[in-house]
């Protein structure tokens, strides 16, 4: 993503064909382990099953999505998992007090909004970093959300309700749906908005970009609340699969969230990266574990199956990537 | 005179049933997580023993869930303030022996609940049986399906002694019906979410599928929720006995739930510690008998967790395991 070198120049074709060349080599060790899992399963290749993989996928994509634009800007957000919780039970409670699905979903995408837009301040205006802003973050949305709950779960939403994460159109399920929409919006935002250009800026020379007039604290705080939203976004399709919150339900998340990131392509460093790249590597997880059931992989040896994997795709990106 | 040395007599037994003797006694009570619906059942039935007995309960959770050095801290803490006697549930069974002998060390009359610890003295034990209750609710599920089909384990966390146990029952049981076939046994962690796209998954590649015995109630939960989303049916059962669960049996979406008795662990595991350091004679070993609980026998725990009340020492006593 040579593209950040000089930003005022915005999108132009030759970068974009050298990310399609990356792009290439991510689509590969996804194509791989589906070619493997078509030859091992017959299962496998069935509409059902890749519908059932993509809808698997699009709650970490939720998630990890909002997460990709921070991570662009160098940042972390190590708060998305336990926003998920808060946000839910937050929504779930709404949801039971009034009835209405609608004020219910306001109330966790508000919630998750309002996470985020705590954390963008402390980063942008108070200057902590974002590691630790973050990290800080989810203990106190921990400490809000078990003390709420205790313990206990919220459970039982109206038929409407769950549509948005068990429902269909066109025998399509309904997450699917949500996540081509942010899919396309968030590669569009990143790439072809000045807005999107900046972000990628700031992540790769901050002071540069700041010199060049870009308005920083702006869009720092920009990111950090979408990806608050998203996982408020997350939290709503969660709850609505679900049908039930807990305090917890976010906190195996984050990791799995930022890996999907990291093996999208995306750099920690800041300025690398791309929203269409994160959705690869949320398939390429959920892929991982979808394979591992076909094929009954003995419980015993599933985590180092998925360490290797996710490793293994790593590697064959870096070697894409010293090839193009 | 006789009257008076008879109320003289009576006057101690009069106080130890009021409990007013016992106004400052500290019960420190330690517990896993905030985040499983069974440690609160444990909590709560800690909370109304001390209660009836006159002394008071102190919860110490670590704040991230399953800490082994946060417990180990927190019992650090403790010692320094003192308590009367601990209520303890280890982390961990094994990495928590140190943490024990501390105590011990201390002189704090310690009392186990939940996951036996592997070292350190206890004054008891108070459990349930992990491998009987997975037997149980294995058979009852197994018979349930007419005793033939397939049948899926959604197993918990990897290694945890918990899961161990309640997955041998599982396979144990099915030994037994030998036309029902286990067509993949898989880790869901204990996870709600899990539970839901492990059967998911697992759908794809079995069309038929008759029984799941999750290790937990939020999984089988989950995999209700699979199960309702492909219009498939299949009989579920969980573990643990939890509220929800409870509520899933009542509208006959679950078959039926192991009960773990959290509440009846943390009331009698309470009574032998202020038992215990009152010097009154306690049992050494209460490991609780499995019920599975089902649509003919929901009704008592179908109530308010602090509005059930824990057995009688007399009750509790003569659940006593081992001499």
């Amino acid at each position: 993503m040579s593209i950040t070198d000089n930003p005022t120049t915005g999108a132009s074709g030759i970068h974009l064909s050298k990310d399609m060349q990356q792009l290439v080599y991510r689509l590969l060790a996804a194509g791989l382990l589906c070619l493997a899992l078509s030859i091992a399963s017959d299962a496998f290749l069935t509409s059902n099953n890749i519908l059932n993989v993509l809808r698997q996928a699009s709650l970490l994509f939720f998630l990890a999505s909002g997460l990709t634009l921070v991570i662009l800007t160098g940042g972390l957000d190590l708060s998305v998992g336990a926003n998920i919780g808060l946000s839910a039970c937050m929504a779930a409670t709404a949801i039971k007090a009034t009835g209405s699905p609608v004020l219910g979903t306001l109330a966790g995408l508000a919630t998750g909004l309002l996470i985020g837009l705590c954390n963008g301040l402390m980063v942008a205006k108070l200057r902590i970093p974002s590691f630790i802003a973050t990290y800080g973050m989810l203990w106190v949305l921990h400490g809000i959300t078990y003390y709420y709950m205790a313990g206990e779960s919220i459970h039982g939403f109206p038929p409407e309700f769950r549509q948005i994460g068990s429902g269909y159109f066109l025998g399509i399920p309904i997450p699917i749906y949500l996540m081509v929409v942010f899919l396309l919006a968030g590669t569009f935002f990143a790439q072809r908005t000045v807005w999107g250009q900046q972000i990628y800026a700031i992540g790769a020379n901050p002071v540069a970009a700041r010199l060049t007039g870009i308005p920083v604290d702006r869009r720092l705080i920009l990111v950090y609340a979408f990806s608050g939203a998203m996982a408020g976004v997350a939290s709503i399709v969660f709850l609505a699969r679900l049908n039930s919150a807990e305090g917890d339900i976010g906190e195996t998340m984050t990791l799995p969230a930022i890996a999907a990131v990291l093996i999208g392509g995306a750099s920690l460093f800041g300025g690398i990266g791309s929203v269409f790249g994160t959705f690869i590597g949320a398939l390429i997880l959920t892929l991982v574990l979808n394979g591992m059931n076909l094929l009954a992989v003995n419980a015993s040896w599933q985590p180092l199956v998925t360490g290797a994997i996710v490793i293994f795709a790593v590697w064959l990106d870096m070697y894409g990537r010293k090839k193009a | 005179m006789k009257k008076l040395t008879y109320l003289a007599a009576l006057l101690p037994a009069a106080l130890l049933a009021t409990g007013a003797w016992a106004a400052d006694e500290t019960i420190a009570v330690f517990t896993k997580n905030q985040t499983n619906p069974y440690f609160q059942t444990v909590r709560v039935g800690a909370d109304v023993a001390a209660k009836s007995m006159g002394a008071t309960a102190v919860h110490y959770i670590p704040t991230k869930p399953d800490s082994i050095p946060e417990q180990l801290s927190q019992i650090e803490d403790v010692i320094v303030k003192k308590p009367n006697a601990i209520v303890f549930v280890p982390v961990d069974y094994k990495a928590m022996t140190p943490g024990v002998e501390m105590i011990n060390e201390a002189g704090i009359p310690v009392v186990n609940v939940t996951d036996r610890g592997a070292g350190g003295e206890y004054v008891a034990f108070v459990g349930a049986d992990d491998y009987s209750l997975g037997l149980e609710t294995g058979r009852f599920l197994l018979n349930a399906i007419g005793g033939k089909g397939n049948v899926v384990i959604l197993e918990g966390v990897k290694g945890s002694l918990t899961s161990i146990d309640r997955v041998r029952g599982f396979n144990d049981a099915i030994k037994e019906f030998k036309d029902v076939k286990l067509v993949a046994s898989q880790p869901a962690n204990y996870q709600r979410l899990q539970g839901l796209q492990v059967l998911e998954n697992l759908m794809q590649s079995h069309p038929q599928i008759d029984g799941v015995l999750a290790a937990n109630d939020a999984m089988a939960i989950g995999a209700i929720e699979a199960l309702d989303g492909a219009n498939r049916k299949a009989q579920v059962a969980g573990i643990n006995g939890t509220k929800e669960a409870v509520d899933a049996i009542k509208t006959g979406k679950l078959l039926a739930s192991g009960d773990y008795n959290g509440f009846l662990q943390g009331c009698i595991g309470t009574m032998i510690a202020i038992r215990d350091l009152r010097g009154e004679s306690v049992v050494k070993e209460v490991v609780l008998k499995p019920t599975v609980i089902n649509a003919s026998n929901y009704q008592p725990y179908d109530v308010a967790l602090d509005a059930r009340t824990c057995p009688t020492w007399e009750e509790a006593a003569a659940m006593e395991t081992k001499k």
